[in-house]
């Protein structure tokens, strides 16, 4: 018996894994719960001016179609695990598998579907989105309202649709490693910010998707701000929520936008507000003088942001020396939320077996292993990291996993 | 032999519309060298792919080049490839005719004509197409691994866990680098040097070679046959390995640009000392981000030390920063309880002056919090350590360097590991300054790439070739290769010749470009067959 493995999460740090695994001759199962594969990484933008901000978003196209080519990995996408027992010195595993309405080894993306669903449920893949197969969303299907519809059934020249149910499947696997990412810390739970109650407070993920979507800065409503705040550590190194950690990549996200929104509109000015400001990292020292003469920066963290004449936005930051409060007036405000773990971990946790730490992340001896033999970390379920350190921290977990599937093989032929 | 060309077209479910697949099927026939033609709307679904392997497998008038017009191989390439290869067809005897993304999906209209135009350039080229050999490639299943710090021990264990054999080379009498004199860290993890020399037991349990007092003075050869030259105590060894891992780690200016001597003023890596003195001192400042701000070591080692003054002396302890780095996991959690316990961090702008008198260092700095200008006298400054390059085989490897002066990744953020050469991997502070946890993930990635490496079974060879017979040896390739790929050899006993390693070559496609006497050839991509492709739309 050959032993297999499972990756569970295909973003970066997943697909990173897998790849590697797949590379060395390993048979990986890549288990996610999206239609596609890609996880946070795939709803950030491209952060270049006229030069790369070394931002590595763009490290996303090629990972994908290496993972949704390569030979000995398979995807398993709309799935999750909810069932592990230990067999044979690996695992049994048994997956959730959710339809996709459309079977990816039979859809040719050929775009027939998208023609005749009269209310754009089904949905196309774009880019390097892997795989590269259409997927229907129940929401929005008139099939699943009752109404009887099968267009897209009748219409699929390569008779890829099909209106199942789940299924569940079982896979004896030797290793697992587990790379379901992180979630962003949720900036409406600090209410004196603003957040959800003025629509000019945006998050640095909101700012991911609107230059994704854009590709610059646009409000709706028109009017360009002029006058823009970040507010770094929105969440994070804050022991009162218990995120006593700082995250790790806000710092640079926020610096880079910040060149990038000075580089689309020379006039606008733009204040960072921080604690300490995270530099280190390759090349990112030359990035960062480069930006010091264009950037106010300003140390001290807002503690409030309300609402000032002319549709502006007050921002009120605690001035330790003279122990009083300064204001400062804005046309927008960027709070940089940080990586905080996801809510579901604890579910997952007690499917596998393993712990989570004091924070929250899945807890690691050594940023690898966890508790249970066989089991392994990658990317931001144990911490926080950025997409480098993410895929790095894949490869490493992929070559923990070979030794060990090497072990469960031998006590298989015994 | 004239070559026998099948073409299977696709009209992918007879989605595109804009082609007439019939009027085409028709036309294609009739061109010189196609032997086979088969029309289907499924060529990628399950039972296209038998059709094709079918036809290609039995060999049906005799085809041994095939054309496929049908979608971007990028879309379904792969499984196509693959089909074919099981077929028993070499899988870079196919050429492409992208009639989805590139002609159909691309106009409106009828674009029967360039999808004819299309699948003839496909034609053209497929003729010329000679299939590529697939060898074992000998290698020497053994790793030299730079430097017996953290790093390159813990690289040396996970090579071991692999299975892998591996040298280590130590330039120092022992192994453990750095953190062997370190005998303590704060928040009760293991003693640096314990765990190092634990480190250091293990690796030589589990049969890894240590040369320590030894340098690499030479290293010639490529990926999989690297002979290395090696300095051990005036003897000089020479040895054989089929990958290289640099963890020289980085060399550290002790005071950078401190102008004052002054035995109350001492660099961070001998404050262990301190802890051991008599007489410790009372009050004891550190002081970040004056050599280079935007390094995270600095603080994490101030952060540790400043704890242990705190606990183990009870000194007075304030810290001079300008950004605390704690972008490291548990480095926060220091900080904090630094501040819980009485550390004090001043946080400066500009530049600190340091004064000497007698016995006392004076910090003046402007701190930015109060906004004025603060003066404190200690008796014991511990100044932050700068890290400096150790890239010293950059140029008998032919490694690039980064403008600080460290080795250069071929991408740091998707390769971080990979050198700009095959079978060069470099690892921790060699390349950027890692913390513990990000140099042993480093460790880890290139032990597994050379593994992969070493114990790959066939893999094609001579996709780029020299003829030896045109090579003039001008060297012109050998020069312009980044990888390092190209060696001269006795390609005949009376004549030399440029030779391309198949293991170190890249595929770049460089030495093709500049060669002078056009002697080397990149099967798939020769002038001839770019040529044929032009030639067949009636250029």
């Amino acid at each position: 018996m050959e032993a297999s493995s499972l990756v569970i999460g295909g973003g970066v740090a997943g697909m990173a894994a897998a790849v590697s695994l797949a590379d060395s001759g390993v048979q990986v199962h890549l288990v996610e719960r999206e239609p596609f594969i890609g996880g946070r990484v795939s709803l950030f933008s491209c952060k270049a001016t006229d030069r790369c901000a070394t931002c590595g978003v763009c490290l996303l196209p090629p990972m994908l179609s290496k993972t949704g080519t390569s030979r000995q990995l398979s995807l398993l996408t709309r799935s999750t695990l909810v069932g592990l027992t230990r067999r044979n010195g690996g695992f049994r595993a048994e997956l959730l598998r959710r339809p996709r309405y459309v079977d990816p080894d039979r859809c040719t993306s050929c775009g027939v579907c998208l023609g005749v669903c009269p209310t754009g449920a089904i949905q196309k893949p774009f880019g390097e989105m892997a795989p590269s197969a259409y997927f229907i969303d129940e929401g929005k299907c008139l099939h699943f309202k009752g109404e009887g519809c099968v267009l897209c059934q009748e219409r699929c020249p390569a008779r890829a649709v099909a209106f199942d149910n789940g299924s569940k499947l079982e896979l004896d696997v030797g290793a697992i490693i587990v790379a379901t990412g992180f979630e962003p810390f949720e900036a409406g739970e600090k209410g004196s910010l603003g957040y959800g109650r003025y629509p000019k407070v945006l998050t640095g993920p909101d700012l991911e998707s609107m230059f994704r979507r854009e590709g610059a800065l646009k409000l709706p409503g028109g009017k360009q701000p002029k006058d823009i705040a970040f507010i770094q550590c929105v969440g994070s190194r804050d022991e009162s929520r218990g995120s006593g950690y700082c995250s790790q990549v806000c710092c640079k996200y926020a610096i880079r936008f910040a060149r990038l929104i000075k580089h689309q509109d020379p006039e606008a000015k733009v204040t960072i507000f921080y604690i300490d400001l995270q530099t280190a990292g390759k090349g990112f020292a030359e990035f960062f003088e480069e930006c010091q003469g264009v950037i106010r920066f300003a140390r001290g963290v807002p503690v409030e942001v309300n609402e000032a004449p002319g549709d502006r936005l007050r921002v009120r930051v605690e001035d330790f020396a003279q122990g009083r409060q300064l204001e400062e007036v804005f046309d927008l405000v960027v709070l940089s939320t940080g990586i905080t773990p996801r809510k579901d971990s604890w579910g997952l946790a007690k499917v596998l077996g393993i712990n989570l730490d004091e924070y929250g992340f899945f807890e690691s001896r050594d940023g690898i292993e966890t508790n249970v033999e066989g089991v392994f970390l990658a990317g931001t379920c144990q911490g926080p990291r950025d997409i480098p350190g993410s895929i790095a921290h894949g490869l490493a977990a992929a070559e923990r996993a070979v030794p060990f599937l090497g072990k469960v093989r031998r006590e298989a032929r015994r | 032999m004239e070559a026998k060309t099948g073409v299977f077209l696709c009209d992918c479910g007879r989605s595109l519309k804009n082609i007439d697949f019939t009027l085409l099927r028709g036309r294609v026939a009739r061109l010189p060298g196609v032997v086979f033609i088969d029309l289907r709307s499924d060529l990628c679904l399950k039972e296209g792919l038998e059709a094709l392997s079918a036809a290609v497998a039995l060999q049906r008038e005799g085809i041994d080049r095939v054309v496929i017009a049908a979608c971007s191989p990028l879309a379904r390439g792969e499984t196509l490839r693959n089909a074919l290869e099981e077929a028993g067809l070499a899988p870079n005897l196919i050429a492409w005719a992208n009639l989805r993304e590139q002609c159909s999906w691309a106009h409106d209209g009828d674009v029967t004509p360039k999808a004819l135009s299309l699948i003839e350039m496909a034609l053209g080229k497929a003729r010329l197409l000679q299939p590529l050999k697939k060898a074992q490639i000998p290698v020497e299943q053994k790793v030299l691994i730079i430097g017996g710090g953290f790093s390159g021990l813990k690289a040396a264990l996970e090579l071991s866990r692999l299975g892998m054999g591996a040298t280590l080379v130590e330039k120092g009498p022992q192994l453990g680098g750095r953190l062997r004199e370190i005998e303590s860290l704060y928040a009760g993890q293991a003693s640096p040097g314990a765990m190092v020399s634990s480190l250091a037991q293990c690796a030589l349990e589990s049969g890894i070679e240590a040369l320590t007092s030894a340098e690499v003075i030479g290293v010639e050869g490529t990926a999989g046959d690297f002979r290395v030259e090696i300095e051990r105590d005036g003897e000089r060894l020479r040895r054989t390995f089929g990958a290289i891992i640099l963890a020289p780690g980085y060399e550290a200016e002790a005071l950078p640009g401190a102008e004052l001597k002054s035995k109350n003023i001492i660099p961070s890596s001998d404050f262990f000392k301190v802890l051991s003195q008599e007489q410790p001192p009372t009050r004891l400042a550190f002081i970040l981000d004056v050599s280079d701000e935007h390094s995270r070591l600095p603080t994490l080692s101030a952060l540790n030390n400043a704890l242990m003054a705190k606990e183990r002396l009870g000194s007075e302890v304030y810290v001079f920063a300008k950004n605390l780095k704690v972008d490291t996991e548990g480095a926060e959690k220091l900080y904090r309880e630094a501040r819980d316990k009485g550390v004090v961090f001043l946080k400066f702008e500009g530049k600190p002056r340091v004064v000497c008198d007698d016995g006392r260092v004076r910090i003046e700095a402007r701190d930015v919090l109060l906004g004025e200008e603060v003066a404190l006298d200690c008796d014991l400054l511990v100044m932050e350590e700068k890290a400096l390059p150790a890239a010293k085989l950059a140029s008998t490897l032919n490694l690039g360097t980064d403008p600080r002066g460290f080795y250069q990744e071929v991408n740091p953020h998707l390769f971080p590991i990979f050198s700009g050469r095959k079978g060069v991997y470099l690892v921790g502070s060699c390349r950027a300054d890692l913390d513990f946890d990000r140099a042993a993930m480093d460790a880890a990635g290139a032990a597994l790439e050379a593994y992969k490496l070493l114990s790959q079974g066939e893999v094609e060879v001579d996709r780029v070739r020299v003829d030896p017979d045109k090579c003039r040896v001008c060297l012109t390739c050998v020069r312009v290769c980044p990888h390092g790929a190209i060696g001269v050899v006795h390609a005949k006993p009376e004549k030399e010749s440029a030779r391309i390693y198949d293991l170190a070559c890249d595929a770049c496609g460089m030495c093709v470009a500049i060669c002078p006497a056009k002697a080397i050839g990149y099967e798939g991509y020769d002038d001839d067959q770019i040529l044929a492709e032009i030639e067949a739309v009636g250029a």
